[in-house]
């Protein structure tokens, strides 16, 4: 036990000490600080603009063009108010000059209408996210529509009632709202995802360079290699989580700071007032998650003499968990999030981080279901790390190719 | 302390290395393991380390099956090599205290030696800065720090110049003092003949040969003699077939009976002009390349 701390304090400090480790913690508050003061900095930006803009003149041009006078005059009245972002204009021009004036830029766009019931819309570059003809259709089919009640007897009051009612609706959610918990749960999978493919590389790399270095030869007669294996991953886990709080650590603490300029960003609240049972969820499934890919990132270390051989004996690692990150993301964005794949996954150690933590998160979960499925996860971390400490103690000391699988399993056995 | 290897057997796969290996290092001696490469003195270095385990015989300390948490080791592996990019100071007190010293104790001894080994004003450089005679220097106190009761050396001498060899041997010796178990594991029989009292030489899995170094020698036949003579030419002429050349010029003379010595000896002292006169005891050397040479 004495043993193991000294090897979790030495791994430590090689993480904390390492620039690269320092370098992109620092980056990635300095980021986050970024995108949370972005508000603010805007808001202080925009105010000093609003005053010398406010007025009509420097907005683009929308010009009303129709044969019969009242009906541009009425329909400019009425996109004057549909449409903020323009200064709305009824043209007395003919066609051909209102094409003139759009092609000079004289006025950005123009309507030009045949009744009430047909229009053609003239711009000069007409933009992806256009959405002038959506809105112009619709202002243009309750004036029909008004005016074909007003003709049939209605009064205007009416009318403009029976056009403007609102239905009352009301949703209550008795199990998980989705929409909400989606946020977290993408950060959460995205994180693990990162951290681990990170970290679980940086074991692997550090068992190797101990091999290569021949460092091993004096560790391996000076350490239990459970003790060389639990301390290293541990301390990887741990330096992994000062990471992960100092980022969203900084990240909440700059949000509280600029709350006020937030708003109420339905996204940004909902990551922020993440439930703390659902916060305590991430925590397990992320250590253990991290522990089981860890332990055989650093059992496959072992086995490779050359640190250029790592990136192709941990393929097989990474595969199995992108596979597994991909089916969580693609049931989370499906729709279907209790899908029969994703509850097998819920129980499969090296997907259940991911797929009962999604389940947890959007959908009810029964809590026998997520007992079962977090002792299955500890016992096969337990299992998986004596296991990778077995393969580190035969792994470090086979110089030369890395074995196949056969091979270690074969050497393994016969301890 | 006596330490005991017993029946040593090791395979890996299909491949036995160990076929039943016994010795015996006692304290404040040094025992010598000899063996040409891959006969297996590492496999057998490891065996005794703990680092795996045998598949059959055992090791005994003072005639117990040996206990790994009592027994402390200092181990100078032959594949050199630490932290490449860690401060040297830091990463000796690191594997001091691995050995299950306090921190304290561990700065203290690690500075210790840093300055017996005159390494003392490279206590806070990285290890790669370093010469690779001095990088040794370096590995020598992660086998010596812990004060350990068995130090293992294998090929301690390989890369130091003279200098640093010297300083090397007066470690060495002094740990032997102590009382210690010292194992070298060597080819450089030079050093081997000049501090190990018993040695064990390793051929096809085997002890071929084990024992006290002096008694072997003592054991090959004194039938001959090593003159070394202005007159050799003489000499050589007197005792014709019987008469061989060695490397260095002197003469070696095979006499017909051990018993003849005396007599043989008081003959040449008279009638040349003799400048050394002994009964040959082969050299380690003769006697590895003699026991080693045929691979089993």
């Amino acid at each position: 036990m004495k043993q193991f701390s000294k090897i979790l304090k030495f791994e430590l400090t090689n993480y904390l000490k390492n620039k690269t480790f320092m370098g992109v913690t620092i980056f990635l508050v300095v980021v986050l600080a970024a995108i949370m003061f972005f508000p603010r900095l805007s808001s202080v930006f925009k105010s000093e603009d609003t005053a010398v803009e406010n007025t009509s003149e420097d907005l683009p041009v929308m010009l009303v063009y129709s044969d019969t006078k009242e009906i541009a005059e009425a329909v400019s009245e009425a996109f004057s108010e549909a449409f903020p972002d323009y200064s709305v204009q009824a043209s007395d021009d003919n066609l051909e000059e209102v094409k003139n004036k759009i092609s000079a830029g004289d006025a950005e766009c123009a309507f030009v209408l045949d009744g009430l019931s047909s229009y053609t819309y003239y711009v000069n570059n007409l933009s992806m996210y256009d959405t002038n003809t959506a809105v112009a259709s619709e202002v243009l089919q309750s004036i029909y529509r008004m005016s074909a009640m007003v003709n049939g007897g209605l009064s205007a009051d009416d009318a403009s009632d029976i056009l403007t009612a609102q239905i009352e609706s009301n949703t209550v959610n008795l199990g998980k709202d989705q929409m909400q918990n989606f946020f977290y749960t993408y950060i959460m999978i995205f994180a693990l995802y990162m951290v681990i493919l990170l970290y679980g590389q940086m074991v692997a790399t550090n068992v190797a360079t101990e091999k290569s270095s021949r460092a091993m030869e004096v560790l391996i007669t000076s350490a239990k290699p459970v003790n060389m294996m639990f301390g290293k991953v541990i301390a990887s886990c741990l330096a992994g989580l000062i990471q992960l709080v100092a980022v969203f650590g900084s990240a909440l603490l700059f949000y509280q700071i600029n709350k006020s300029y937030w708003g109420e960003n339905m996204i940004v609240d909902s990551i922020f007032n993440i439930p703390v049972d659902l916060f305590v969820y991430m925590l397990i499934f992320f250590v253990l998650g991290f522990f089981i890919y860890a332990f055989l990132y650093g059992a496959v270390g072992s086995t490779a003499s050359k640190l250029e051989d790592i990136n192709t004996s941990v393929m097989p690692i990474t595969m199995l968990f992108i596979v597994g990150f991909f089916v969580v993301i693609f049931s989370m964005t499906s729709g279907s999030i209790d899908n029969t794949i994703i509850k097998v996954c819920s129980y499969i150690p090296f997907t259940s981080p991911m797929a009962m933590f999604t389940r947890i998160a959007m959908s009810t979960v029964a809590w026998y279901e997520i007992a079962i499925s977090i002792a299955i996860l500890i016992a096969s971390v337990v299992g998986v790390g004596v296991i990778s400490a077995k393969i580190y103690r035969v792994g470090v000391l086979l110089y030369g190719t890395p074995p196949k699988l056969s091979a270690i399993i074969k050497a393994v056995r016969r301890k | 302390m006596v330490l005991e290897l017993k029946n040593i057997e090791k395979s890996f796969g299909e491949k036995q290395v160990l076929k039943g290996i016994s010795l015996t290092a006692e304290g404040g001696k040094a025992f010598g393991l000899l063996g040409r490469n891959g006969a297996g003195k590492t496999t057998a270095i490891r065996i005794l380390m703990n680092v795996f385990p045998q598949n059959g015989g055992e090791v005994l300390f003072d005639g117990e099956p040996i206990d790994y948490n009592k027994v402390n080791f200092g181990y100078l592996p032959e594949e050199r090599g630490l932290y490449p990019k860690k401060k040297i100071f830091d990463q000796l007190v690191y594997f001091a205290e691995l050995k299950g010293m306090k921190h304290a104790d561990a700065a203290a001894a690690v500075d210790y030696w840093l300055s017996r080994l005159g390494m003392s004003e490279y206590r806070n450089k990285r290890l790669d800065t370093l010469s690779k005679g001095n990088q040794q220097k370096i590995q020598l106190i992660t086998a010596l720090a812990h004060d350990p009761q068995i130090i293992i050396l294998d090929e301690p001498f390989s890369g130091l110049d003279p200098v640093n060899a010297m300083l090397l041997k007066d470690v060495v010796k002094e740990e032997i003092q102590k009382g210690k178990i010292v194992l070298f594991s060597s080819h450089q029989m030079n050093y081997i003949e000049e501090f190990c009292d018993s040695i064990a030489i390793i051929n096809g899995g085997k002890a071929v040969l084990s024992g006290d170094l002096h008694g072997i020698k003592r054991n090959y036949p004194r039938n001959r003699i090593v003159v070394r003579s202005e007159q050799s030419t003489l000499i050589s002429s007197e005792y014709g077939g019987a008469c061989v050349r060695g490397e260095d010029g002197e003469l070696i003379i095979t006499l017909s009976s051990p018993e003849e010595k005396q007599s043989v000896m008081k003959h040449l002292t008279e009638l040349y002009d003799i400048d050394e006169i002994k009964v040959f005891e082969p050299s380690l050397n003769d006697i590895f390349v003699e026991y080693a040479e045929k691979q089993i």
